[in-house]
């Protein structure tokens, strides 16, 4: 236990994750973001997110690990409405981490906020300290009406009743472009070379992705604009998301 | 020791003996099937295990036309992304566009060609095999041939474009028929009319939003439904924040905020059906203030006279500073871009307000400019497809005709009437009129329940074709689809089953029709393309030329630019302006609400709701799932004491649908909205029987230019029920309470 509550504290020091080859960051520009969804759909598709039935939704069950809210501003005829996309925030300093009882949430050493679902046991505590409100609990084991079991991808786990889950910046993508630079001998993934699939299908390019520990990469230098912010930086769970606010002309 | 006898002893061996024998039984049958790593004996070239390949091909969820790749895996088809060297797409969809494959694995999908039993219209089916159906088919259609008949014979077919559609033209004229029709909800016909008599063409142009830096939309929503979305959205990413230290401005006008009109800087909610006069009043501001230098600048002002800003303000509610300001920044910016469609094309002045739209772009010198209107050369092939849009008014000749009876058989592709014409219509009591219907479709949507023989297609991902993208991208582009699995079922590519029903029906027909298959035809009509433009430096041979555009998924030629650009008569603008006031169906007094529908991101015009993923995304502007709703200004609302779930009869002059209340901030009082999409009776267990279609009580009034129906120039009231229910959806508190979500500077709340 001793070892643990050392290297947490390791973990809480600012800068541990800038020693490691990657620390995965993405950049959201609400200036660019239409609300189109497109990102939704396009996680739902890769990461396998069930199809939990109308009655499901009624009952607040769905599960979608990349969302947009929705904040009107004003009144009509001034009404303005903003969106912004919300997923989970890679926290560095993750309150979720700390709340599991069996450790399967975790932080690995590229910055990911991971979930091993075979060690969740379901408590839910996660899910009730996560200020962002992106983590989801399978209350059902959910079915795919025949044949559309077909699309499901390989890479990625079917979860099952009783386990949380999150969106993981699409890991098993990250896994093929580092099996892919091993292979080519290079250290480190190129930057551009992962690409979640909500960014990747973005019409307006308003998410980036990318290895913030890289100052060259695209998204470091998004990260440096001026208008980027991190919602609700005053709890101090340091996420690894950066959002770019509106400008208002 | 206890005796057992004989007999007790032969008794338990034969009873052990047939728990033995069961319990091996039961093993067996509960022992899982033994599953293959490859289930081919010999498997396709393409396939390894665990290892994906990447087809192209060309999305078919909305006419846009973007290039699409999909990840196959071990033969499924796993996940649709952008074609990265598309021109339209340039790596990017949306989400009806990532949600195909939902329609490829959809579990409704027809399996086998189906011959109604029953009554019409009755949904009992039996299964038939392909050879009995196409017998039956082409002797009926060879019979009305031989007879001099065969005009008696029509087709009418969905939004078809590149050789598909020179095929189905083929088909026709060589059977003696000249009825080949199409009819796409969604298809621009007023804007083509405006387009014709302002600019004198006949292909959509280019509308370059990605260099503009004023944007002025009447009505049109660019961002989730208006001709190409995911190009435009492409575009106003970089018009907001793609060039250094020059951010784009957008300005949208309509009476219900779209999502285009939720990105844009200022919503401007003008009186319904006043759009076209706003911008014939910022037109007459740009001339009076001095913004157009042309020399026939005098007869621009005699012309625009009626239309000064302060008429112009009472009419539209929009206040004249509004308008003399938006005609100086639209006047002095460049490059500054106006763009018309949702509503404002859809009262009966849309013509007249497009014209007055396009006049706008024109006084502020915006065409043919970088960040403008680029003209578009004609398209590689398929120039004519569009001319063969139906549009409202030859749908009413085809529903006369079918009602005189002088339609024998009705064959039906990809297009549903029966759900996107209004009741009153009566597309579906006309056809109760033909002796024969035939659908070609993949899934049993209304019209398709309605036919007598369904000839069950393949989807896009699993047919040959070829498309041109409307509208296209200021070079020729020329796309090539490619099935990208193995059919599933036993269905045929439309195509093929175009081509069957000319070898069956015989006579000169396969003597013109001799491929065997699309691929085959398509493979031909790309080498004689190419023959053609062998002069333009292809030095390549065919085949290598062919498997390139294969798997590029495209072919283009960026360097061209867009051939001559029209130069549009000045005189000839002057004189298409008209007064644009759109009237409305039903008096003011008994029906006091505009009724608004709208074309949704999520369903367009009702044919992505049969697909489980864009019925479970929230729509955009709502975040309702599964259902329709009715929105209604937070204060009106709150005069008529109507509280969000209420249920209300929304009656207009034509019928009436029951539908729940939704308080929606963003629409301007005295407008009702109702999204378009859901209200399916029919067409699979995702989409029937949820929600009300509101296409179906729209009055039928036309454009007075184009004759198309002008579906947003309806009058409706409201009757509480007194019934309730519950409006599902994501959202749960929509302010930001100071919690500065949206960053800190930026909290409104």
């Amino acid at each position: 236990m001793s070892t643990f509550v050392e290297k947490l504290r390791q973990y809480r020091k600012p800068g541990y994750y800038d020693k490691f080859d990657y620390h995965w960051t993405m950049t959201i520009d609400l200036d660019r973001c239409t609300g189109c969804e497109a990102c939704m759909v396009a996680c739902q598709a890769e990461n396998n997110l069930p199809i939990v039935g109308e009655k499901r939704f009624a009952e607040n069950r769905e599960i979608k690990w990349i969302r947009i809210e929705r904040y009107w501003e004003g009144e009509y005829p001034d009404v303005k409405m903003r969106f912004i996309p919300m997923l989970c925030q890679h926290c560095d300093d993750a309150p979720c981490e700390t709340a599991c009882p069996v450790f399967a949430t975790y932080h690995n050493q590229d910055g990911l906020n991971t979930q091993i679902y075979n060690r969740c046991i379901g408590t839910r505590t996660c899910a009730v300290y996560c200020p962002y409100e992106v983590r989801y609990f399978n209350w059902f084991t959910y079915t795919w009406d025949e044949p559309l079991e077909q699309q499901l991808n390989p890479d990625v786990t079917v979860r099952e009743k009783g386990v949380m889950e999150k969106c993981t910046f699409c890991i098993q993508r990250i896994r093929i472009a580092k099996d892919n630079a091993k292979d080519d001998d290079r250290r480190r993934v190129r930057d551009g070379e992962v690409v979640p699939a909500c960014v990747q299908s973005c019409p307006t390019e308003a998410l980036v992705f990318g290895n913030s520990n890289d100052p060259e990469a695209k998204v470091s230098k998004m990260m440096k604009n001026p208008r980027g912010y991190k919602v609700l930086e005053e709890l101090n769970t340091t996420p690894s998301i950066v959002y770019l606010t509106k400008v208002h002309s | 020791m206890s005796k057992i006898s004989r007999r007790d002893l032969l008794q338990y061996i034969g009873a052990g003996g047939i728990g033995v024998v069961g319990g091996v039984l039961y093993g067996e049958s509960v022992q899982q099937n033994v599953e293959l790593l490859i289930p081919q004996v010999v498997p396709p070239e393409d396939y390894s295990p665990g290892v994906a390949t990447w087809y192209n091909t060309v999305c078919n969820q909305c006419p846009a036309g973007c290039g699409i790749s999909v990840r196959i895996r071990e033969g499924k088809a796993k996940k649709i992304e952008g074609n990265p060297v598309h021109p339209v797409s340039q790596g990017r969809t949306c989400a009806r566009g990532q949600a195909g494959l939902n329609a490829l694995y959809n579990p409704d999908r027809i399996r086998t060609p189906l011959q109604n039993v029953g009554q019409r219209g009755s949904g009992n089916f039996e299964e038939i095999s392909w050879d009995e159906a196409l017998t039956t088919v082409g002797s009926r259609i060879g019979r009305l041939k031989i007879d001099n008949e065969a005009s008696r014979v029509r087709l009418l077919c969905g939004r078809v474009r590149g050789h598909l559609d020179e095929l189905f033209l083929q088909f026709m004229n060589l059977l003696g028929s000249d009825h080949y029709q199409q009819y796409d909800f969604t298809y621009p016909s007023a804007l083509m009319a405006a387009n014709k008599m302002s600019f004198g063409t006949d292909v959509l142009p280019y509308y370059d939003i990605r260099n503009a830096v004023f944007l002025l939309s009447f009505g049109a929503d660019y961002l989730g439904t208006w001709i190409s979305p995911v190009h435009h959205s492409l575009a106003y990413g970089h018009l907001r924040q793609g060039r250094e230290g020059r951010r784009g401005k957008t300005i949208q006008i309509e009476p219900r905020m779209s999502l285009s009109g939720a990105a844009a800087d200022e919503w401007i909610a003008a009186r319904p059906g006043t759009e076209g006069l706003l911008a014939l009043g910022i037109a007459h501001a740009l001339v009076s203030e001095g913004h157009y230098h042309g020399s026939d600048r005098d007869e621009w002002s005699k012309a625009l006279q009626a239309y000064s800003p302060s008429l112009v303000s009472a009419e539209t509610d929009v206040s004249e500073d509004k308008i003399l300001q938006l005609a100086r920044e639209f006047g002095t910016s460049t490059a500054s871009l106006a763009i018309a469609g949702g509503a404002t094309a859809a009262g009966t002045n849309a013509v007249a307000s497009i014209v007055a739209v396009n006049a706008l772009n024109y006084l502020a010198g915006n065409l043919s400019q970088p960040g403008g209107i680029i003209f578009n050369p004609d398209p590689a092939f398929s120039a004519t497809a569009g001319s063969r849009q139906a549009g409202f008014q030859g749908m009413l000749d085809l529903i006369g005709a079918m009602k005189a009876g002088d339609v024998d058989v009705l064959l039906v592709h990809d297009t549903n009437p029966v759900f996107a014409l209004p009741d009153n219509v009566g597309f579906r009591q006309a056809m109760q009129n033909v002796p024969l219907i035939i659908a070609l479709s993949s899934f049993r949507d209304e019209t398709t329940e309605m036919a007598d023989l369904i000839l069950p297609t393949s989807t896009y991902l699993e047919s040959w074709g070829d498309d041109v993208p409307d509208p296209g991208v200021g070079f020729p582009v020329a796309s090539i689809s490619q099935p990208v699995v193995a059919t599933l079922y036993d269905t045929l590519p439309v195509g093929d089953i175009v081509l069957s029903l000319a070898r069956q029906i015989g006579g000169e027909l396969p003597i013109h029709m001799r491929w065997g298959t699309m691929e085959e035809f398509i493979k031909e009509r790309w080498r004689e393309e190419y023959d053609q433009r062998g002069s333009e430096g292809e030095e390549q041979e065919f085949e290598a030329f062919w498997q390139a555009a294969l798997e590029a998924g495209v072919w283009g030629q960026p360097g061209a630019v867009a051939g001559d650009q029209p130069v549009p008569l000045s005189s000839s603008m002057i004189a298409s302006i008209a007064d644009p006031v759109s009237k409305f169906a039903g008096d003011e007094s008994d029906y006091p609400f505009v009724l608004h529908p709208y074309l949704t991101a999520t369903f367009l015009d009702g044919r992505g709701a049969n697909l489980p993923w864009l019925q479970e995304m929230p729509d955009p502007m709502t975040s309702v799932v599964y259902g329709s709703w009715v929105e209604l200004n937070p204060v009106t609302a709150d005069e008529l004491g109507i509280r969000e779930g209420d249920v209300l009869d929304v009656e207009s002059p034509a019928g009436s649908v029951r539908v729940p209340a939704l308080i929606f901030p963003a629409i301007r009082p005295g407008v009702v909205a109702i999204p378009v999409g859901q209200g399916h009776a029919a067409y699979g267990r995702y989409a029937r029987d949820r929600g009300v279609n509101p296409i179906h009580i729209v009055a039928t009034l036309i454009d007075d230019q184009s004759g198309d129906l002008a579906w947003a120039a309806t009058r409706v009231k409201l009757r509480a029920t007194g019934e309730r229910l519950q409006i599902i959806k994501t959202d749960g508190v929509t302010r930001t309470l100071g919690r500065q979500i949206l960053g800190p500077e930026n909290d409104h709340a």
